[in-house]
């Protein structure tokens, strides 16, 4: 029982302050902030608190929560619960997703002050999280594809949060629409599951006990539908080009949404699937080819954009490829752990990212944000941190859970995916210490505004968790033992790589991620090089992938559209309709002449019907006699 | 024998008073030769043996609809220029009966088709007037006592019908 | 015996639909009506005789009930239609098909 409110608790606290924050918000005008950002605090902090007690049952205890709060279908033998449990892989994930959203909470109360739809901000905001928890605790793929697309409405909203400006309606057009692609590659999925093996019920478990029944083409067709699904909300190639635009939304809704947990989903998804992926191994490789180009593609773009939002969206894409090319090989727990790792010093980056931005007057452009280092100090020593992190220094979280995805992806044997992991994640380094350098490392100086300590704690607190958290999941080599991956117990490919080897791959990473921060150093800091780069190079324009796009698809089918309504839609269906429609009018009026409102004419007309029967019937009884 | 011939007699009257009563330009000649159709009609009851409707027939029919009806062509005074104009009514008698024509040959064709028996043992008082009452309140109380309320309704909605408007 | 009355009972019947339908006269057309009751009345004391059931002779006792008060209830209707249009015809009387 108490692990029934548990888990209903911490679905549902975010959901119950999300829906006072909406009441307020539409039934009184004028209301103190401090009121909004209370219940918005209690929500998420609850939920906060009670996943770190889930986690923490789940990690000592091994305890399993389960909670069915209601039959939402029941049709014979087939019924859809609503159902939570949090196994160790949901406690995981509920782990850093709470805590990271409580903190960014505490950050948005002082980013989103003075803002005048405050309220409803956090409205979306605690809905979002509800969403998110309903995704990953979801007991099967129903109330996870409910989630999904929870989560999916909540960032559309959040993105277009400034709907006064018409393009960041557009952007969350964008996303809500490329979404939709993805979202129909999983519902898809979920149908052929379904009629596969839907008759012995429909949870996680069901599936993957009858899943050697579905034959392996359909396994295959549905692992990659699937991955359809995680390719638009994880934002990989082909489907990513609205991440960099939903950019558009507040700072806060960038760290949470778009670096640490939604998009995350993606990897989430395939993780929670493993046993499909563990049978299609093509699939799996492809996963890993889209994961490796997507990640080297975001990292080249990111080299040359200048919006601080910007370059921090291509490299969640590329941090993301990273995930991606670890769930194709298999290696499950070392794409969750980056994933963890990653939610950490992301969301860290965009915080620093949006101190800044309100520091120095909503500037974004990273030309205009120079000498930063002693007008905002914590600010500096924390991107610093969170830089050191993602580029996989060691000691620093990063290090560990990178390194581990770069073993496994140099044991699985293809080398070509390793080479474009390893040239990607030289690329993360060139393009977080380009920002770093430009941005803090020059001869000038800019006047700050002093940053509320609302926004500076949950960055300070982040920065430890960036820093430490891969002591969670240390391996061998560093007499860890392995934490993490013990607790989830997932169907890993065990690492059969010899520990001189993993030494040697450490120590040629860190090396070539220390001279590539060196060329940087020398290019960047303390010149004005970075304002030489020209704006019509191909990599600038992100490789014109949006316009290609846009005249692919969204050009070509205008045109047709336009064709088929100025051709088709009125030249023929509707010339017909018409020509139909009066024809009728015409009969109608002859006819009206036959209804002259006399009764003798009626009964007239009923005779001639009366003679035409007799006919017939006669003929009948003639013929069959 | 004789019934056949007397049957034949009436069922030529019958026929001809009625071609007449649907032929006649004056409602009042219309009215007589309906008279002289009902009651040969009531004959050919009386020779069916169903002396009872016999006679309900001469005194309801031929008496009160009869008299009421002939009551009020004088009433109402018609006139020649009161009656509708029916320059055509040849043309439309004759459309009509050739309309009608397939219905009645197919009706009478499969009368002469069909294999009903003639019974000629009827029971004793058949038809008088104590066998119909007694089937009337046994059998058949209800519709008599559903046309004594559809009487009064008609009685109460020809009162209220005819009633002259009060300005 | 008795498909002669029936067949008696058809042609009267056709003559009354012939009179109904082809006549302007209002009270021809009444009449017409009547007669049509007349031959199914006819039809039925036939089978009645024929079957040795007087429960048909009810049925068209109970008919000539009904004929009679569709007789008072067409004379005042006739005595309306004349007061109003000083007319018996029934073209006339059309209001039912026009939206006039």
């Amino acid at each position: 029982m108490k692990e029934e409110m548990t888990l209903n608790l911490l679905l549902l606290c975010p959901l119950i302050s999300a829906s006072f924050i909406f009441l307020l918000n539409i039934v009184f005008k004028n209301i103190r902030q401090s009121i909004y950002s209370f219940l918005a605090l209690a929500g998420s902090g609850t939920s906060a608190i009670l996943a770190l007690y889930v986690s923490y049952e789940s990690y000592f205890n091994h305890k399993i929560f389960n909670s069915l709060l209601f039959t939402w279908l029941d049709i014979g033998d087939f019924n859809i619960n609503i159902a939570l449990k949090a196994d160790a892989l949901g406690a995981f994930m509920v782990l850093f997703v709470a805590p990271v959203s409580f903190l960014i909470h505490v950050y948005a109360v002082a980013y989103m002050d003075g803002d005048k739809s405050y309220g409803r901000f956090f409205a979306y905001f605690n809905l979002f999280i509800f969403f998110m928890f309903m995704l990953v605790l979801g007991s099967n793929p129903i109330i996870m594809f409910l989630g999904w697309e929870g989560v999916g409405l909540t960032s559309y909203a959040l993105i277009s949060f400034y709907f006064h400006d018409i393009q960041n309606t557009y952007a969350g057009n964008k996303a809500f629409i490329l979404n939709r692609i993805g979202d129909f590659g999983f519902l898809s999925a979920l149908m052929i599951l379904f009629v596969e093996v839907g008759s012995y019920g429909f949870s996680f478990t069901d599936i993957f006990l009858h899943i050697n029944n579905i034959n392996p083409s359909t396994l295959d067709l549905i692992a990659i539908l699937l991955f359809v699904g995680a390719m638009g909300k994880s934002a990989q190639i082909p489907l990513y080009v609205w991440l960099p635009d939903a950019m558009a939304g507040p700072t806060p809704v960038s760290a949470l949404i778009h670096a640490a947990t939604m998009v995350t989903a993606g990897v989430y998804m395939v993780a929670r699937f493993a046993p499909i992926y563990n049978m299609s191994l093509d699939v799996s490789l492809f996963i890993s080819y889209i994961g490796a180009i997507s990640a080297l593609f975001a990292a080249v773009i990111a080299s040359r954009q200048y919006d601080i939002k910007k370059i921090l969206a291509y490299s969640t894409m590329s941090q993301l490829g990273f995930m991606f090319m670890a769930l194709g090989i298999h290696a499950y727990t070392s794409a969750l752990f980056h994933m963890f790792t990653h939610a950490f010093f992301k969301a860290l980056l965009f915080m620093s990212a949006g101190a800044i931005i309100v520091a120095f007057s909503h500037k974004q452009d990273i030309r205009e944000l120079r000498g930063l280092r002693y007008s905002a100090p914590v600010i500096f020593i924390m991107m610093l941190t969170a830089t050191i992190t993602i580029s996989a220094i060691p000691p620093f979280s990063a290090f560990i859970s990178k390194d581990s995805i770069m073993s496994f992806l140099f044991a699985s044997g293809h080398y070509d995916i390793f080479i474009l992991a390893f040239i990607a994640s030289l690329f993360t380094a060139y393009y977080m210490f380009r920002m770093i350098f430009v941005m803090f490392f020059s001869n000038y100086f800019l006047e700050a505004k002093k940053s509320s300590w609302f926004m500076l704690y949950p960055m300070i607190i982040l920065s430890l968790f960036s820093i430490f958290a891969g002591l969670l999941n240390l391996p061998e080599l560093f007499t860890g033992n392995l934490n993490i991956s013990t607790w989830l117990n997932l169907e890993d490919k065990p690492l059969e790589i010899s520990h001189t080897v993993e030494i040697i791959l450490m120590l040629i990473n860190t090396i070539a991620i220390l001279a590539v921060i060196f060329y940087t150093y020398k290019k960047y800091a303390y010149t004005d090089k970075i304002l030489d780069e020209s704006e019509v190079n191909i990599i600038a324009n992100k490789f014109y992938i949006d316009e290609i796009y846009d005249y692919v698809f969204v050009k070509s089918l205008k045109h047709f559209a336009v064709y088929i309504d100025t051709k088709i839609s009125y030249k023929l269906i509707d010339r017909s309709i018409n020509i139909l429609a009066l024809s009728y009018a015409k009969a109608g009026r002859l006819f009206s002449y036959i209804e002259n409102g006399n009764i003798r004419f009626y009964a007239l007309y009923m005779l001639v019907g009366l003679m035409f029967g007799f006919v017939y019937l006669y003929v009948l009884l003639r013929l069959s006699l | 024998m004789q019934n056949e011939i007397i049957f034949i007699l009436l069922a030529i009257i019958t026929i001809v008073s009625s071609s007449v009563m649907i032929y006649a330009h004056r409602p009042i000649d219309s009215a007589l030769s309906f008279m002289v159709s009902l009651v040969s009609i009531a004959a050919l009851f009386a020779l069916l043996n169903a002396s009872f409707l016999f006679i309900v027939q001469i005194i309801i029919y031929a008496g009160a609809i009869l008299s009421l009806i002939i009551f009020i062509i004088m009433f109402l005074n018609i006139k020649d220029e009161n009656l509708p104009d029916e320059t055509h009514k040849n043309k439309w008698l004759m459309f009509t009966s050739i309309i009608i024509l397939p219905f009645t040959y197919i009706l009478i064709d499969l009368i002469l088709r069909s294999d009903i028996q003639t019974n000629s043992k009827l029971p004793e008082n058949f038809g008088s007037i104590k066998d119909v009452g007694l089937t009337l309140f046994s059998k058949w109380v209800l519709p008599f006592e559903l046309v004594s309320i559809l009487l009064l309704v008609a009685l109460i909605g020809s009162v209220s019908l005819a009633k002259r408007e009060e300005k | 015996m008795i498909k002669s009355y029936m067949i008696l009972s058809i042609i009267l019947f056709s003559i009354g639909t012939v009179g109904l339908i082809s006549r302007r006269n209002i009270i021809v057309i009444y009449m017409s009506i009547e007669l049509l009751l007349n031959a199914v009345n006819l039809s039925l004391i036939a089978i009645s005789s024929d079957l040795g059931d007087s429960s048909a002779q009810v049925m068209s006792l109970i008919i000539i009930a009904i004929a009679a008060s569709e007789a008072a209830l067409f004379m005042s209707l006739f005595v309306v239609l004349f007061r109003n249009r000083a007319s018996l015809d029934a073209n006339l009387f059309d209001i039912l098909g026009s939206s006039k």
